[in-house]
């Protein structure tokens, strides 16, 4: 379990708090959400839970993360590493640049953990058998389309074998073709018992995949709950953040006057 | 020399390796020629411009340090063009070279190309605004800031990212990483590297016992 | 009027990205263009203010072939805001970058001044004009990149993925804005993925797939029933309402409203 309780954070050198109290837990195999607006510290609130602010970025973290049971505030960042990885939304940024193929670039966590080369490969294979991604393994990594790049770089996480995988906006510049690839590979990850934290302003996508959903405005959880609770919230679009279509569809035929139950009987 | 260019042109490389070398060395090459020939000591004046004479020595020097400048570059361009940097650094990291250090060295490549691409979509961005790349001198002029400033700031903001994603993948665990892989080395290539080491040794053996012609 | 005649663009002497396009835009239309990364989308515009020169065929403004005419000076016909903020931003105010643009095209004192004031205000950032750029958070940014594009009048403002990356704020905003060019009857072409955005905005939607273009008609055209499958071939899904209203027999109602106008009217 993955717990984050009464966290302050703030950036190096700035005197504002950009998180505040931030209580926040993603049980094994839980899937959760992060929405809210640009700037409310999605971004943020993802580095401080896979404990790289402050263990990488430096600045103050007030409150404690603590990672099944092992409090983070001591941990390398190589420790942290094995226990949660984060990934990010720009496919290119998360390349090593030292893999001439797709397999070496995702062996290159394993091998840096200097795990023994049979385990190294093991744990490889097993990241591309997650992901599917076996009719990927000699290609060469620069080579990929962005929803291709997106996977090796989150299989790439995978092997490092964590307990925890928290995404930040993995879909965010990813045309439709990726979105969907990324999607899918989400679901099987979703399957497989790793819990999982994505931040994303796609809420159709995180629709089909969470549990729970929280929302993030301000600095602070605004709301934390299972997702159709948190989707149909009155005030999520005040909040920020635009509902799944579906949702969206019912409130409008409703405000037409209209009952929302002909539109559930669509099948699409 | 005699070395280099044919293994050059065995490479295919060696009309662009020629061509590089020569670029390469030619600023370094007019300031050699100029102050060679015309302040080197000697005897047989050539010719005379103003107070200074151009002598025969000074030519003799001139073409031989012109000669070794070249010599240095084409090989250094040679292994340059011929290496797979990637392969290199790693083989070093598998020799003993620290993991951080092959790190640094590869990103250091893979960072150019990264900054051309990055640089072209900047341009384009502001020539979209009206920035006139075709224009005059002034004009283009003009342009530095709003072409350079993105190039850097963009690049800077990355890094960060960059770093991070690292870090997650344990490259800042320290010690040595079990490498997968393994530059092929076979037994042709290890006995031309005993015989070049030897070579190399008997030259230097020759220059100090005073077999070989010294430079003046 | 925008004509695009039998275009090719071939990169690297091998990738023909743009494939044989013929289009012909209107002034005042708002037009979106959609299709897969690689479909050719941002070759295709970025013909249209000369920063890519056609292989084979022309584009001609107006009457005038791009091809004459220097990237600067169509750059005062033809705005284009890219993708990425950071990759253009530089100055060290809001004012400043805004001003960048209109600058170029010769604007100068009164006219800049209004110029700017009026993008400032259309994107929200009116109360900003003294900040620092990086002091912005990403959304914002973005509205500032098009703020710059839009202070420079042009009269097509060609806009490249303007919604991927924003929050639902910035889309709104972005959504005012189109409308707001499309009133002032400013040609308007936007590459998008969100379907919505696209259904909602935007009066024609041309489709493309690996250069060429597959289907080129209003949101209700597009979005029919009969077109799913070339849709499909492109991994490209109709929006919601979309689907519902067909699988609810009430045939193409590619919005929101025109499918609850549509179940309305069946009462």
């Amino acid at each position: 379990m993955l717990e984050l309780s009464l966290a302050s954070y703030r950036y190096p050198g700035y005197a504002k708090t950009v998180l505040h109290d931030i209580e926040l837990r993603l049980g094994d195999g839980e899937i959760v959400g992060l929405v809210g607006p640009n700037d409310a510290g999605k971004s943020t609130l993802c580095l401080v839970a896979a404990g790289l602010a402050p263990a990488s970025i430096g600045g103050v973290l007030k409150g404690t993360l603590t990672l099944d049971g092992t409090p983070a505030g001591g941990l390398r960042t190589h420790e942290l590493a094995e226990r949660v990885v984060v990934g990010f939304q720009n496919p290119n940024t998360q390349r090593s640049g030292l893999a001439a193929t797709v397999f070496e670039e995702i062996a290159v966590g394993p091998m840096n953990l200097g795990l023994e080369v049979p385990e190294t490969v093991a744990r490889t294979r097993e990241a591309i058998a997650r992901l599917r991604l076996e009719p990927l393994v000699e290609r060469d990594p620069q080579r990929l389309s962005g929803g291709q790049a997106q996977l090796v770089a989150i299989a790439s996480l995978l092997a490092m074998r964590p307990r925890h995988v928290i995404l930040d906006e993995p879909t965010a510049q990813l045309d439709p073709e990726g979105t969907r690839l990324v999607g899918q590979a989400l679901k099987a990850l979703a399957d497989d018992g790793t819990s999982l934290l994505i931040a994303e302003h796609k809420t159709d996508l995180l629709d089909g995949l969470c549990q729970r959903v929280v929302v993030i405005d301000g600095g602070t959880l605004v709301r934390d709950g299972p997702t159709t609770a948190v989707f149909e919230d009155p005030e999520l679009e005040a909040l920020g953040v635009e509902p799944p279509a579906r949702i969206r569809l019912r409130r409008a035929a409703q405000a037409a006057g209209l009952d929302p139950r002909v539109l559930a009987g669509a099948r699409t | 020399m005699l070395a280099v260019l044919p293994a050059a042109v065995i490479a295919g490389v060696a009309r662009r390796l020629i061509r590089v070398s020569f670029l390469l060395t030619l600023p370094i090459a007019i300031s050699v020629v100029l102050v060679s020939v015309f302040t080197r000591a000697g005897e047989t004046v050539l010719f005379e411009i103003g107070p200074f004479d151009a002598t025969a020595e000074g030519v003799d020097f001139a073409a031989q340090t012109l000669v070794r400048l070249f010599a240095i570059s084409t090989s250094i361009g040679l292994f340059g063009m011929t290496t797979d940097p990637r392969a290199f650094v790693l083989d070093l990291e598998r020799r003993g070279l620290s993991p951080r250090f092959a790190f640094v060295a590869l990103a250091t490549l893979e960072a150019v190309p990264a900054m051309v691409e990055r640089a072209q979509v900047i341009a384009s961005a502001q020539r979209a605004r009206g920035l006139d790349t075709e224009g005059s001198v002034a004009a283009r002029l003009r342009g530095v800031l709003p072409l350079a400033g993105p190039v850097v700031l963009s690049s800077l903001t990355e890094v960060e990212e960059r770093s991070l994603a690292l870090e997650v993948r344990a490259f800042g665990r320290p010690g040595r990483r079990r490498l997968l892989w393994r530059l092929p080395d076979s037994t042709p290539q290890l006995l031309l590297r005993a015989l070049l080491l030897g070579l190399l040794i008997l030259a230097i053996a020759l220059r100090l016992t005073g077999a070989f012609p010294v430079l003046p | 009027m925008i004509e695009i005649e039998d275009l090719v663009h071939v990169y690297d002497g091998a990738t023909r990205a743009v494939d044989g396009v013929s289009l012909r835009i209107r002034d005042g239309e708002r037009v979106a263009i959609v299709g897969q990364n690689g479909s050719g989308k941002s070759t295709l515009v970025r013909h249209l203010n000369g920063l890519l020169r056609p292989t084979e065929g022309r584009v001609l403004l107006d009457g005038v072939d791009a091809a004459t005419r220097r990237v600067a000076q169509l750059a005062a016909t033809v705005g284009l805001a890219f993708q990425d903020p950071d990759r253009q931003i530089f100055a060290g105010t809001v004012k400043a970058e805004v001003e960048f643009g209109p600058r170029n095209a010769g604007l100068r004192d009164a006219a800049l001044a209004e110029a700017v004031a009026a993008a400032l205000q259309a994107t929200g950032l009116e109360g900003d004009t003294a900040t620092k750029p990086y002091d912005l958070g990403y959304s914002r940014r973005k509205l500032l990149a098009l703020a710059s594009v839009l202070a420079m009048r042009t009269p097509v403002v060609v806009l490249d993925e303007p919604t991927t990356g924003q929050d639902a704020r910035g889309v709104r905003r972005v959504e005012a804005i189109v409308r707001e060019l499309g009133d002032a009857g400013r040609t308007v072409v936007s590459i998008s993925h969100d379907m919505r955005f696209v259904a909602d905005g935007f009066e024609r939607v041309i489709v493309m797939r690996q250069g060429t273009v597959i289907l080129d008609g209003s949101p209700a055209e597009v979005f029919a029933r009969e077109h799913w499958p070339d849709l499909a071939s492109t991994y490209l899904e109709p929006p919601l309402a979309a689907r519902t209203g067909a699988a609810l027999g009430l045939g193409s109602t590619p919005t929101d409203r025109s499918l609850i106008d549509a179940l309305a009217g069946q009462r």
